[in-house]
């Protein structure tokens, strides 16, 4: 698909500049990365690198420090653990969504291409604006609510509940699922995605928690969960390897066995 | 304000296709050819009431290329449309969410539809003679 089918003016990316590669580089790999300068006035563009893999360490990651460090300074990305945990560097490489730390050069195309997390506001190249998706995990309450009395000391689970969390408590909050589900894509103003609803799951299936009826009834709304409809690119791009898809499945499930 | 210039990162435009997707949007497209072929179903019922002569053009048209090409694509949607329908029905009850179990079931559609639509022209060919 052309990139710019049906986009808006100011979204419309343009054809950059190419970093050549030094004359005595012997492993030499491109990468076509989408840059935004917001103070420029210009439109986005498509830079291309040429880097030294001899120069460079083995993660998309140390490429993209690799460039910023030694090509060219105004290359903006989020990073902070370099070991897929922190979740700052997630983005689109070949055409899906992951971690920059976590996925190898060699397992990348040539040339690579690397763009935002997808159909998000850019704040500047690789750094695009979240503030709508944490409202909307701030919207599912994600802590622990209870009615009961507190106990004396902690509030106690078993290790068979506490497994249940298995596979639901990992999310880092990368949000490559959300910005990667084309539902999300079109509604996201009222569609909580993949990432949200899997951390609702979470806390509705902790034992512990008291307020599953009141996050159900906030959930049964035809956009909030019902826009899902199971085409799974969020399950099939997570860098965690975790389970949006059945974990919205899950929840729709508990909807329909309250009401018997 | 600065925010409101901001530019929109792509999506469908760069988002790579893959089997998830596809058949996802490819159910949507199935369903859409299936109401629209419904309507050649209809007129084909509706001929076959009015008389020979309107019953003889649109066996007539059926019989040319163009129809063979429209009531082999209906038929394919159908088979199609009931074959992911079968694997969402799965995915409502709460099963196969793998992402191994996506894909095999996937494939699987994909392949019986299409085994289901040979096996249909091929037994009216037969029957038709």
């Amino acid at each position: 698909m052309p990139r710019n089918f049906n986009v808006s003016t100011e979204s419309r990316i343009e054809r950059g500049k190419t970093w050549h590669a030094p004359a005595d580089a012997t492993r030499v790999k491109s990468f076509e990365i989408y840059r935004y300068d917001p103070d420029s006035g210009q439109n986005p563009r498509i830079d291309t690198y040429e880097v030294d893999l001899n120069t460079c360490g083995p993660m998309v990651l140390d490429a993209l420090i690799a460039i910023k460090n030694e090509i060219d300074p105004t290359l903006t990305f989020r990073r902070s653990c370099r070991e897929g945990v922190c979740g700052s560097c997630s983005m689109n490489i070949d055409g899906t969504n992951w971690l920059a730390c976590t996925r190898f050069i060699s397992d990348t195309m040539e040339p690579a291409t690397i763009y935002p997390l997808n159909h998000l506001r850019v704040i500047k190249d690789l750094v695009p604006d979240l503030t709508q998706l944490f409202a909307q995990y701030g919207l599912i309450e994600p802590w622990l609510q209870t009615t009961t009395p507190e106990p004396e000391k902690e509030r106690l689970q078993s290790p068979e509940d506490r497994g249940k969390l298995d596979g639901f408590y990992e999310c880092i909050l990368c949000f490559c699922c959300t910005s990667g589900c084309p539902s999300h894509w079109w509604n996201g103003d009222r569609f909580l995605g993949p990432a949200v609803l899997l951390q609702s799951y979470r806390w509705l299936i902790d034992s512990r928690d008291e307020a599953a009826g009141d996050r159900l009834d906030d959930l049964e709304d035809p956009f909030r969960l019902y826009r899902c409809h199971t085409i799974l690119n969020c399950t099939r791009t997570c860098p965690k390897q975790l389970n949006p898809g059945k974990a919205i499945a899950a929840i729709k499930k508990m909807i329909v066995q309250r009401r018997s | 304000m600065a925010h409101d210039k901001r530019p929109l990162s792509p999506d469908l435009q760069i988002y790579k296709p893959q089997l998830t997707s596809v058949l996802s949007i490819s159910h949507r497209v199935s369903g859409i050819a299936l109401s629209v072929g419904t309507l050649l179903l209809v007129s084909w019922l509706l001929a076959a009431a009015a008389g020979p002569q309107a019953y003889s053009t649109v066996q007539g048209f059926m019989h040319s290329w163009l129809g063979l090409l429209l009531m082999l694509g209906w038929t394919f949607s159908f088979f199609f449309h009931l074959c992911n329908g079968i694997r969402h029905l799965v995915w409502d009850a709460g099963y196969g969410f793998e992402l191994r179990t996506i894909y095999a079931s996937g494939w699987t559609v994909v392949a019986a539809s299409a085994a289901l639509t040979v096996a249909a022209w091929f037994s009216s060919f037969v029957v038709m003679g």
